[in-house]
């Protein structure tokens, strides 16, 4: 249904990666992965992902540099950016959302509830 | 007042004995004048008289010479005249009035016979007049034939006589004015004087000088009297001035002394003071400000508080705070000084300093450099942050597997074994890294302690390899000892140390590939006994060394992130090492391997020691 739709899963530790990699392709969607927020950058611009799914504590570039990073690139194509966060730091929320098509998902999050997020940023319904 | 009637009665009998004299003395004046007209007179006649002829006086020219004498003598001064010849007789004479004078043998005998000018002198019987006796011989061609005598009577001089009294009178009246005009200048000259006293007294206080009594009723004694009493309240008034000020020398000493006390404990205090006066004028600043703000205490004493500080932060505090009630509760904002402390937080509080009555005397501003309160604050923050998002990872691991099982997306029975490993596999991550919290923990607090005890290495090292064999196996890894013949004994927390050196071991095996080595070494230098791990796994990169023993730090290699890890069990080694006053250092090759020494003082171990 969303063959053609690429998220990209950006996090350091690998079993989150594979949990929400599995997740993701079970619901149709095509999953790039990366470990750190460099490499994840790398994958944004160059396999132009519909939606991200980034941690924040991350080697290389963290979480927020990324989102500082790809504000820019979302004024050329629009893609979705869900942070997994702790919402330890008072001013996450905020400058959350001050980023361009960006929403925080608090951990631990549930991978159903991550779907049924993307899926609605694409206008799919969940049945 | 029997004193004064004294004085007066003195000074009277002096008055009237002075008089007296002075009458005396004119009186032996006049009689000295008196004496002295008849002594002339006297000389004169008895001169004049014996140049005529005897035969003249023999004659009628006698009578006719002395009636001219009688008539020359208008001052009746004269008492006998007589001329006698060589045989005493008398030739011609006469006396005053006529009657004979009671002459004194001896003085006519002497006069009679007298060959020179003869002066003698006499006192009447019975009248006590003085006579003045002349005397000389007559000559008639060379021959003596006779002697002349003539006899002048002093006449009594009246003490009070109309000229005495006259001058009297004048001499009382120049004493009486005198004695005014004394007065007068007295009482012109005593005028300042008793200003002074007055003054005096009242400057002595008339409470003092209501109960002094002066004696006497003149002038000059109450004036003196209230000099003395002033005088000597003064004298008092001077000792009690110069003990109040040997107390107050001896306050002013005291308080110096206090006041470079207090400074000195100003300079000592660690932050920023600026003490002002209502005006806002600067009063004191102690060291640390003045070396913050790089001046001198005299180029800032009562120079504007604005000025000295320089900054428009903490003048617009201070003036806002200035439009609230003086409570003298301190307030306080966050400023920086970037031009004198770059990068520095500093919190400048004031506070209103109140005398008694709660009124506003000055200000106190604090100046309390605050960066390293901030960063530690900040590197809590960070640690807290940090320890969620390690703890969230592993139960967003647990909670995303199970939800995945538990909703029947896993069919696959290999996948769900996987699943179900990897949910107990984040359960161990989980609880391994609470205990690594706690011990992190307990270093913070300082509680963790040492329970040291006799170490054998042999058996050590086993211990700690035992842990690892299985798990080596696995990967293939072997596991080499490089053992001493002669194993070195050690005193040291055994468990602390076992749980140091197999974080050591469990890391090279986790960062070492398959097929590596592991190689565990053993043995002493410089009374140290050493502990080598060598893998020969992905290495640590050169700019990474020198921050792996930070607490959650995790390098940045990909290699090394796939893999679980805290970050908090080389810090929590070097600690342990820390406490045992031991070394450690790591030497790495990126894709060779790397090697941790532990160093640990070999202690002498006594029976009982801890």
């Amino acid at each position: 249904m969303a063959a053609s739709r690429t998220v990209l899963v950006i996090d350091d530790d690998a079993y989150i990666r594979r949990v929400v990699q599995l997740k993701l392709k079970i619901h149709g969607y095509e999953v790039l992965t990366a470990r750190d927020g460099e490499e994840g950058f790398t994958l944004i611009k160059t396999r132009q992902p519909d939606v991200v799914v980034s941690d924040i504590n991350m080697p290389k570039i963290d979480g927020r540099t990324l989102c500082k990073l790809t504000n820019a690139l979302k004024q050329k194509r629009p893609f979705l950016t869900i942070i997994m966060t702790a919402r330890i730091s008072p001013d996450e929320r905020d400058w959350i959302e001050a980023m361009t098509d960006t929403q925080f998902m608090e951990k631990p999050f549930s991978p159903a509830r991550l779907i049924k997020d993307i899926n609605r940023y694409f206008g799919i319904d969940e049945k | 007042m029997k004193t004064s009637i004294t004085r007066a009665i003195i000074i009277l009998i002096f008055f009237l004995a002075g008089i007296t004299i002075f009458t005396m003395n004119l009186s032996r004046r006049d009689e000295k004048q008196v004496v002295q007209q008849i002594m002339v007179k006297g000389n004169q006649l008895i001169s004049l008289i014996p140049l005529l002829p005897m035969t003249k006086f023999q004659s009628q020219d006698g009578k006719f010479f002395l009636r001219t004498l009688i008539e020359y003598d208008t001052d009746k001064d004269i008492a006998y005249f007589y001329i006698h010849d060589n045989s005493g007789k008398s030739v011609i004479g006469m006396t005053a009035g006529g009657a004979a004078y009671p002459i004194p043998d001896v003085v006519s005998i002497r006069a009679i016979n007298t060959m020179q000018l003869l002066n003698q002198n006499f006192v009447l019987v019975g009248t006590k007049d003085k006579i003045f006796e002349f005397a000389r011989p007559m000559f008639d061609k060379g021959q003596r034939i006779g002697s002349v005598r003539l006899g002048l009577k002093l006449k009594k001089l009246s003490m009070f006589s109309l000229e005495n009294m006259q001058t009297l009178a004048m001499i009382a009246f120049f004493i009486l004015a005198a004695m005014l005009l004394s007065y007068y200048g007295i009482t012109l000259a005593l005028k300042p004087l008793r200003n002074i006293s007055e003054n005096l007294q009242n400057a002595c206080g008339e409470g003092q000088l209501g109960a002094v009594s002066f004696p006497g009723n003149g002038h000059i004694a109450p004036i003196v009297s209230g000099l003395e009493k002033s005088l000597g309240i003064i004298t008092r008034r001077l000792n009690q001035i110069e003990t109040d000020n040997m107390n107050l020398a001896s306050k002013l000493g005291t308080a110096t002394f206090e006041k470079n006390r207090i400074v000195k404990i100003l300079d000592s205090i660690p932050f920023g003071i600026l003490i002002a006066d209502t005006q806002d004028n600067v009063g004191h600043v102690n060291e640390y400000l003045l070396n913050l703000l790089k001046k001198t205490r005299n180029e800032v004493i009562d120079k504007p508080m604005s000025e000295v500080l320089a900054n428009d932060e903490i003048s617009a505090f201070i003036s806002q705070q200035d439009g609230f009630a003086h409570g003298g509760t301190a307030q306080s904002i966050d400023s920086e000084f970037p031009d004198l402390a770059p990068g520095d937080l500093f919190r400048i509080s004031m506070a209103y300093l109140l005398d008694e009555d709660r009124n506003s005397v000055g200000k106190m501003v604090l100046v309390n450099n605050m960066t390293s309160e901030k960063l530690a604050e900040n590197a809590k923050q960070e640690f807290i942050v940090h320890v969620a998002h390690e703890l969230l990872t592993p139960l967003t691991n647990i909670k995303s597997y199970s939800e995945m099982l538990m909703d029947g997306e896993i069919e696959d029975l290999d996948m769900q074994k996987e699943f179900y490993n990897t949910i107990n596999e984040q359960t161990t991550r989980l609880s391994d890294l609470i205990k690594n919290l706690l011990n992190i923990s307990k270093m913070e607090v300082g509680s963790m302690t040492l329970k040291k005890g006799l170490v054998r290495t042999d058996w050590f090292v086993e211990d700690c390899l035992s842990s690892i064999e299985a798990s080596a196996k696995e990967k293939n890894i072997a596991i080499e000892r490089n053992l001493p013949d002669v194993f070195p004994t050690l005193t040291a927390d055994k468990d602390m140390l076992k749980a140091a050196v197999i974080n050591l071991l469990g890391n090279a095996l986790k960062y070492t590939p398959e097929n590596g080595t592991i190689t565990f070494a053993i043995g002493e230098q410089d009374r140290m006994v050493t502990f080598d791990v060598t893998d020969t796994g992905y290495g640590i990169a050169e700019d990474e060394l020198p921050q792996i023993f930070d607490k959650f730090f995790r390098s940045a290699n990909p290699q090394v992130t796939d893999e679980i890890g805290s970050g908090l069990g080389l810090s929590i080694t070097a600690e342990i090492v820390r406490l045992h006053d031991g070394e450690i250092d790591a030497r790495s090759e990126l894709g060779v391997g790397t090697q941790f020494t532990i160093k640990i003082p070999r202690e002498e171990y006594y029976l009982g020691s801890q």
